[in-house]
């Protein structure tokens, strides 16, 4: 005979329809919600890691300085690679994007056309598909550059631009500002050619298995090809941001998401566990007659177990299925939102729905199971006397008579529902902790785009592209000869601009990612750096020494990009530069150190745009708008995430304070009724049975904002220092935790008019009735 | 003898609030008997009831029923002597809320291997045509009633019954009087049932008296009345 007590779960179900429905959406929304993401991120990976072969990925890239000559070449492909060339060049639009235009590619980084088609002359042009949606462009739109313009014909994904990092050494990619296109070899040379970007594909001949033999083939490949040829940028594909960090961040946002969801999970197994210990209170009689039968507490723990156990896995079914439909569209559309990706193929994700429908069912069990079974250790004598404690002689707290009634009566509600509490105080934390993350992000992100704005060295900085030959000793004649051309080349008349001189370290420190550092040489009177800067002094910009920890008098080593050789400074300032991470010295300290002329420069400072230099000198121009890249691009890419985080949050405060409050009253129902025959009114019952847990919500919300903050401040440091280079500091913003305190009160405020209305439906009979 | 009770002791509290409630109860009795626990209140009665229903340990004696004695029982074995001898009924009823009286009745037949049929428990009962109300849709009788019905449909050996009547009415008291009679004498079952209801004695075989912890009178009923026949 199966047991006849399930048959009450139904019942109980409809019965208490109320709470369960509340946990089920909660769960059901959660579930599906990282179903959907885990489906699509997991069906998107296949697509992207199938895109290696099927679009035949490059295993990384060099750039040269002038393009190479047949036997260069060939010399080459001796050190065993296949190399192919993909030349670029780089036009601003009329928009002022920036557009990197590659040839369409027949052999190497194949094109993922996603709509329209490829181009067909010199006019036309595709571009890449993210980039067109941040732009708002469609097929038969224009794209027009000075005199030039290409008619949109197709959509595309690149293969390595999966995500838009115009530079590896970025912070960020820019998916907004910067886009890649392919036009027909036609249109390619009709293209400025002395702008080309001599860049290179290698493949290897064998196929490195793992990422620590590429580390190896390609540590093997550099010095022998720099033998062959003066290399200005060596990218393997296992650095190339470009091509890797879209993978690196599904991954994140995998452990992120189910992180956020076995949160929830052990959230609504403590809020379970705490209506179902309720219900045993409330049954303590029933449950001490059928231990008294002969029920053993195995059968009792099995049936009050059932309940959460069906709930989850009702939403479990109910939020995976929403997963593969409704929520995979959406997440996919979030990632189409960051990453330039191709097309897709929904695939059945075993591991997803272990993750979404195993993990929190075990979750819901060991919670459940555990604490209930404690609860079912009274014994069958002390449940049948309506004893519910596990504590035999449980103290009473003795509160002074000084204290007003309705006070100490208060203060006996607070003590009866101490476990209710600690469940709001932990639900709170991680909604106030969502919370304070979706609200304090474009806090953050506004307030550092404000900072570097302030701090601003010049309005522009221009990074001249110095001649290789000039510094290179074997090649004397040819670096003398472009070093005229080159001085000449960038000879200005603009009054504003200042010259400096700038090398590329970077950070040795292995627990940190690596970072680039800018090394600035900057004039002793200069009128842009805003410090007194002395022949032996080493300044380090704030962003720098915030996120390494750096004072003065401390010493940092840096290292030369692709060779061994290091730099030690002592730090003896820090200078207010949030644009990046930076060393500034004086300019003929840098030059001797970097075994430079004493007048050597290849950087200009200035407040107003140079336009009378050769363009080919110049290599990147530091503006309002590069510097500001990193959070205009942050606040794209999460601004969705963001506001999904803050529904959660409101979401998880209402579920908790409903919950909790209605156990409150219905465990006191019987007083409540008693106290109303007594005459009491709904107006004083609400201050004896309402207030107190308004009075712990308030209380509980106030203990959590600081825990929050001190929370969310070590991950914010955690995930800049590990996940990104660059530094973006956290900010402590006290309106925003005022915005998130008045909207828990707010969401409570409505649970007090529902708990309210409860307190007048309480029936006066209720507490003359039978047990029954 | 099937029931054998030695000289059980049983105290609460420490020091000078300890109260000795059994101070040393022996008797026993035969397969079928049905015996009256009589006495004021806080004469241990239920204290007595309790321990040997197995849900409260004595301090100091044994309980022996078939021969099985309870001291050396774990609380495993203890849990599946009730589930295997014991039928208990209380005075307040106890019913699961939300159950059906044919389903609180089939809670207790769970817990046997050879239940008695649930229909003829209905009908014995009188509870036939509210098989599908719910515990709060009857009156105070019919619960007790559907109580007794989830006691003895797993057809016990032993029937514990504490102030079964003590929430009922005269007339409804004497009905379930009638029904514990009834099931004492159509299913065989020994029952031990504690009262202050003096005139409850009339219809026992057997009569233990308790008052201050101790047995005051065991006599054997050489004439019974019927439940029928009681007054009070």
């Amino acid at each position: 005979m199966r047991n006849p007590l399930r048959k009450r779960l139904l019942r109980d179900l409809a019965g208490d329809a109320g709470k369960y429905i509340v946990i089920f959406v909660l769960m059901v929304l959660s579930i599906g919600l990282i179903s959907g993401f885990l489906v699509a991120a997991n069906s998107m990976i296949y697509a992207y890691d199938e895109g290696f072969e099927k679009y035949n990925v490059e295993d990384g890239h060099f750039i040269t300085a002038k393009k190479m000559n047949t036997a260069q070449a060939l010399a080459v492909e001796d050190l065993g690679v296949r190399v192919g060339e993909e030349f670029y060049i780089e036009v601003e639009t009329d928009e002022s994007n920036t557009l990197r235009i590659y040839p369409v590619r027949e052999s190497v980084n194949l094109l993922c056309l996603m709509d329209g088609r490829l181009p067909e002359n010199g006019s036309e042009i595709v571009i890449d598909r993210m980039h067109a949606d941040n732009n708002k462009l469609k097929i038969g739109d224009t794209i027009t550059s000075g005199s030039r313009s290409w008619t949109v014909t197709g959509f595309v994904a690149f293969p390595d631009y999966s995500c838009l990092f115009s530079n590896n050494s970025d912070s960020m990619f820019d998916a907004i500002r910067f886009g890649v296109g392919a036009v027909t070899e036609e249109g390619f040379s009709a293209l400025d050619q002395d702008e080309r970007a001599f860049c290179y594909t290698w493949q290897y001949l064998e196929s490195p298995e793992s990422d620590e033999e590429a580390d190896r083939m390609s540590k093997d490949f550099l010095p022998a090809l720099m033998e062959e040829v003066s290399v200005r940028e060596y990218l393997p594909r296992y650095q190339n941001k470009a091509i890797t960090f879209t993978r690196d961040d599904f991954g994140n946002d995998r452990t992120m998401m189910m992180v956020l969801l076995y949160i929830i999970i052990v959230i609504m197994a403590f809020v379970m566990t705490v209506i179902v210990t309720s219900t045993i209170t409330k049954e303590a009689k029933v449950i001490g007659t059928l231990r008294a039968s002969g029920y053993t507490k195995g059968e009792l723990l099995l049936h009050y177990v059932s309940m959460p156990m069906i709930i989850t896995v009702i939403s479990a079914v109910i939020g995976n299925i929403m997963g593969y439909t409704f929520f995979k569209d959406f997440a996919a559309s979030m990632y189409y939102n960051s990453y330039s990706l191709p097309t897709f193929v929904t695939l059945w994700n075993a591991r997803a729905f272990i993750l979404t429908t195993v993990v929190p069912l075990v979750i819901m069990a060991v919670i459940t199971v555990t604490i209930l079974a404690r609860k079912l250790q009274i014994s069958p004598l002390r449940f049948l006397r309506g004893e519910t404690s596990r504590r035999k002689n449980r103290r009473t707290l003795r509160l002074s008579r000084k204290i007003p009634f309705f006070s100490r009566f208060r203060m006996r509600v607070i003590l009866q529902n101490l476990g209710n509490y600690a469940v709001i105080l932990v639900g709170f934390f991680f909604a106030d902790f969502l919370l304070a993350f979706g609200m304090l992000l474009p806090v953050i992100l506004n307030s550092f785009q404000e900072k570097i704005l302030d701090e601003m060295i010049a309005k522009y900085q221009y990074i001249l592209t110095v001649p290789m030959e000039m510094t290179e000793s074997e090649h004397k004649l040819e670096g003398l000869i472009s070093g005229v051309m080159f001085m000449r080349g960038v000879e200005t008349d603009n009054p504003d601009a200042e010259e400096f001189s700038v090398y590329s370290l970077r950070t040795t420190d292995a627990s940190y990612i690596t970072e680039d550092i800018m090394l600035y040489g900057v004039k002793d009177d200069s009128r842009y750096f805003r410090a007194d800067i002395g022949k032996e002094d080493v300044f380090i910009s704030s962003a720098y020494a915030e996120k390494f920890r750096i004072g003065p008098g401390d010493t940092v080593t840096l290292k030369e990009a692709y060779e061994d050789e290091t730099y030690t400074f002592e730090v003896t300032g820090i200078y207010d530069y949030s644009g990046g991470l930076a060393v500034f010295m004086d300019q003929a300290t840098l030059n001797r150190i970097m075994d430079m002329d004493a007048d050597f420069f290849c950087g200009y400072f200035s407040d107003t745009p140079i336009t009378d230099i050769d363009g080919k000198y110049i290599g990147t121009v530091l503006d309002q708008e590069a510097l500001t890249k990193i959070s205009r691009q942050l606040d794209h890419s999460f601004g969705d995430m963001m506001f999904i985080f803050e529904i959660f949050a409101v979401i998880i405060f209402f579920v908790l304070t409903y919950l909790m409050s209605k156990v409150i009253l219905e465990k006191n129902a019987h007083s409540i009724s008693m106290t109303k025959i007594m005459g009491y009114r709904n107006g004083e019952l609400s201050r004896l049975y309402i207030l107190p847990t308004t009075i712990m919500v308030l209380l509980i919300n106030l203990i959590c904002l600081p825990l929050v903050d001190a929370a969310l401040a070590r991950v914010w440091r955690y995930y800049i220092c590990q996940r990104m280079t660059g530094w973006m500091p956290y900010i402590r913003d006290i309106p925003s935790y005022i915005k998130m305190y008045l909207l828990a009160i707010v969401t409570y405020m409505v649970i007090t008019g529902i708990q309210y209305l409860r307190i007048r439906r309480i029936p006066m009979d209720q507490a003359l009735k039978n047990v029954e | 003898m099937f029931i054998e009770i030695q000289d059980i002791q049983k105290s609460f509290g420490q020091g000078t609030s300890r109260v000795d409630v059994l101070k040393g109860i022996s008797f026993s009795l035969d397969r079928g008997e049905f015996c009256v626990l009589l006495g004021p209140s806080g004469s241990g009665k239920s204290t007595l009831l309790n321990i040997i229903g197995g849900i409260d340990r004595p301090d100091a004696g044994d309980i022996a029923i078939g021969g099985e004695t309870m001291a050396s029982m774990k609380e495993k074995q203890l849990t599946l002597y009730r589930r295997k001898h014991l039928g208990y009924i209380f005075q307040l009823y106890n019913l699961i809320p939300n159950l059906t009286v044919r389903e609180n009745i089939e809670v207790g037949a769970y817990l046997s291997e050879h239940p008695l049929d649930v229909d003829d428990i209905l009908n014995t009962l009188g509870l036939y045509e509210h098989r599908r109300k719910l515990p709060s849709q009857l009156s105070g009788g019919q619960q007790q009633r559907t109580a007794i019905g989830r006691a003895i449909i797993k057809n016990p050996d032993i029937l514990l019954c504490d102030e079964p009547t003590g929430a009922l009415d005269y007339k409804t008291s004497k009905e379930i009087l009638k029904l514990i009679e009834t099931v004492n004498q159509k299913y065989g079952n020994t029952v031990i049932m504690v009262t202050h209801n003096t005139a409850i004695r009339d219809m026992a075989d057997h009569v233990i008296r308790l008052r201050d912890g101790v047995v005051r009178e065991n006599t054997v009923n050489s004439v019974k009345k019927t439940a029928e026949e009681l007054e009070w």
